[in-house]
């Protein structure tokens, strides 16, 4: 029975050290090498007598960093904090410190977005980095600069390091996820809750170490995480291009390294089948499709069956509370029961409650209600949020829902108006914030608006103060000066007020109307 | 073409909203340098066919074409002509 999550590197190093772990523009690296060079800059980092559990965060697009520092991180004790590389100074500055990183292993092009924040993280001790770092800081009050290839190189010859004793239960991950109040909220996974859910995805996913997978989903989100985790842990080659800015590179790759596997979100499969020559490609070694993130609609679904003769497609569904997975719908029910999340995963038990937290009856709506080992095991620092999700029957995933006759669930609709956009999960409250920092801007409202891409984008209704102007295009621009790419809304329109209730709240759900 | 390469560099300068100190070569790959995401690809193609009067087919939406400023000014010479 596996412990710690760095057990699976381990196992497959041991099991199959020549295979490939990962294949990133051209180069490739082994079980064996991701496993030496984890243990080494491990044991750099135990050297560092930091406290136990000690965070480390990852700012980084390159796979061979990001896995490296992830599984040494976790093997010397510390706990793992994968960062949003879309992100700006005060997204960085705000999770730097609310967890108190220690060690930030940051890749050069994101060195300009720490520079602009960090005199001001009193927290971090040791910024790892590639050797051409320049900081503009205050060298008195910088961290320590470290350089990554010096350490791998020093520590690769050495024998094994001594390392710390890890358990199951402690936290291995801090995942941050968008809050309905605009402020990030830290989800704590511990070991136990990531085995539990990698074990349950690798038993109905089949995956071997015969399997290929490509990878386009960053690893920092918690989808992107359970794909690292499931191929690493049965010894698979994971192929990286997380740049997915042009569909038919994907392609090619997908036939160059002969891939069983592609995970994606709805959008990522809209784009491939609206803008790729797919129709110009086959697969014929592609075993399975997984999707999740968002909803799909029927319509996509149908195209990705004509798309992907043959091949197996898994709608899955979940929440980064839930380490990722909570559902699935088996490929054998994907035409028939388009539309539905499945039913639970091994391992995981799934309820619709009513408010009362009963159990609903068939086809009545009520709450989705999860419990099993990977339901994380709180908010980081922040107990009324957890007391308000953890309680006694398990997860309240905030997701309405109905069950039909045969037990398949059909997610109707979320209790809270996080938009969903792309494989983006993001706060309205938090776009509304830097709208009203417009000097122009009396009040605002977002919301989500269909997209046959990215499921949702995002749109802003905008009051303007009395006798001020602005233009829509001033708005994006101030957006995308103080938000990442991702937040910035595709749509603005301008109203004489909004809509409320009669205690001042906004009816967003009337704003559609206003659009034309 | 100087003209042309003004405009896409006047587009994703005002589109993706590069900060002061971004210095973009016109050889610079947008992708390496962080300027677009996968949206803004199909920002960029949206912008190419309404202003060049263009259509971009899904076979062309590929580096060599659109993945910096000399790429995307051959491109559009060569659909122009």
């Amino acid at each position: 029975m596996l412990q710690c999550v760095f057990d699976y590197l381990i196992q497959s190093s041991q099991r199959f050290p020549g295979q490939p772990a990962i294949i990133h523009e051209g180069k490739t690296m082994s079980y064996q090498d991701v496993y030496n060079s984890s243990l080494a800059l491990a044991g750099w980092l135990h050297s560092l007598n930091l406290e136990s559990g000690f965070r480390c965060a990852l700012l980084t697009d390159d796979p061979f960093e990001y896995v490296i520092s992830y599984f040494a991180t976790l093997m010397a004790g510390g706990i793992v904090v994968g960062l949003n590389t879309q992100t700006t100074g005060k997204s960085l500055y705000y999770v730097l410190q609310d967890c108190a990183v220690s060690v930030l292993f940051v890749q050069r092009k994101f060195h300009r977005d720490v520079n602009e924040i960090n005199p001001a993280i009193p927290c971090v001790k040791y910024l790892v980095s590639e050797s051409e770092w320049r900081a503009r800081v205050d060298i008195q009050t910088a961290p320590v600069w470290v350089d990554i290839g010096r350490i791998l190189d020093s520590l690769n010859a050495k024998s094994s390091p001594k390392l710390p004793t890890v358990t199951s239960g402690d936290i291995a991950q801090i995942i941050y996820t968008s809050g309905s109040t605009g402020k990030p909220k830290g989800v704590m996974l511990s070991h136990k809750n990531l085995i539990a859910n990698t074990t349950s995805i690798v038993e109905y996913l089949a995956l071997s170490e015969k399997d290929r997978v490509m990878v386009v989903l960053p690893f920092f989100y918690s989808y992107g995480n359970s794909v690292l985790l499931t191929h690493i842990s049965v010894g698979a080659t994971l192929v990286i291009n997380q740049n997915f800015l042009y569909p038919n590179v994907i392609l090619d790759q997908m036939v160059q390294y002969e891939i069983t596997g592609f995970p994606g979100v709805p959008s990522i499969f809209a784009l491939l089948l609206h803008r790729s020559s797919i129709y110009n490609y086959s697969f014929p070694c592609l075993r399975y499709l997984t999707l999740a993130g968002a909803p799909m609609s029927s319509k996509l679904g149908k195209r990705l069956l004509e798309a992907f003769p043959g091949v197996n497609i898994f709608v899955m569904y979940g929440q980064t509370e839930a380490s990722a997975r909570l559902s699935y719908l088996e490929p054998v029910d994907f035409d028939r029961k388009m539309g539905s999340i499945g039913k639970s995963i091994p391992g995981v038990t799934l309820k619709l409650v009513n408010k009362q937290g009963r159990q609903v009856g068939c086809e009545e709506i009520g709450e989705i209600v999860a419990y099993g080992d990977n339901v994380m095991v709180g908010y980081w620092k922040d107990v009324e949020e957890t007391k308000k999700v953890l309680q006694d029957n398990g997860l309240r995933t905030g997701d309405l829902a109905k069950m039909d006759e045969e037990g398949y669930i059909y997610i109707v609709s979320r209790k809270n108006d996080m938009i969903k956009s792309g494989s983006h999960r993001i706060a309205p409250k938090e776009i509304e914030e830097i709208l009203c920092e417009h000097e122009a801007v009396h009040e605002s409202a977002v919301l989500g608006v269909e997209d046959d891409i990215l499921g949702e984008t995002i749109k802003a209704c905008i009051v303007l103060k009395k006798d001020r102007n602005c233009t829509d295009k001033e708005i994006i621009r101030h957006c995308r000066i103080n938000l990442p790419a991702f937040k910035v809304p595709r749509q603005v329109v301008f109203l004489d007020e909004l809509p409320k209730t009669a205690s001042g709240k906004i009816i967003k759900s009337e704003l559609t109307g206003y659009w034309q | 073409m100087a003209n042309v390469k003004g405009n896409i560099r006047s587009f994703i300068v005002e589109t993706f909203v590069l900060s002061d100190d971004t210095v973009l070569l016109d050889d610079d790959s947008f992708l390496e340098q962080g300027v677009i995401d996968s949206t803004g690809v199909l920002e960029l193609v949206d912008w190419l066919e309404e202003n060049f009067h263009i259509k971009v087919e899904d076979e062309e939406i590929v580096p060599e074409n659109l993945d910096s400023v000399n790429n995307l000014s051959s491109f559009i010479s060569k659909k122009i002509n």
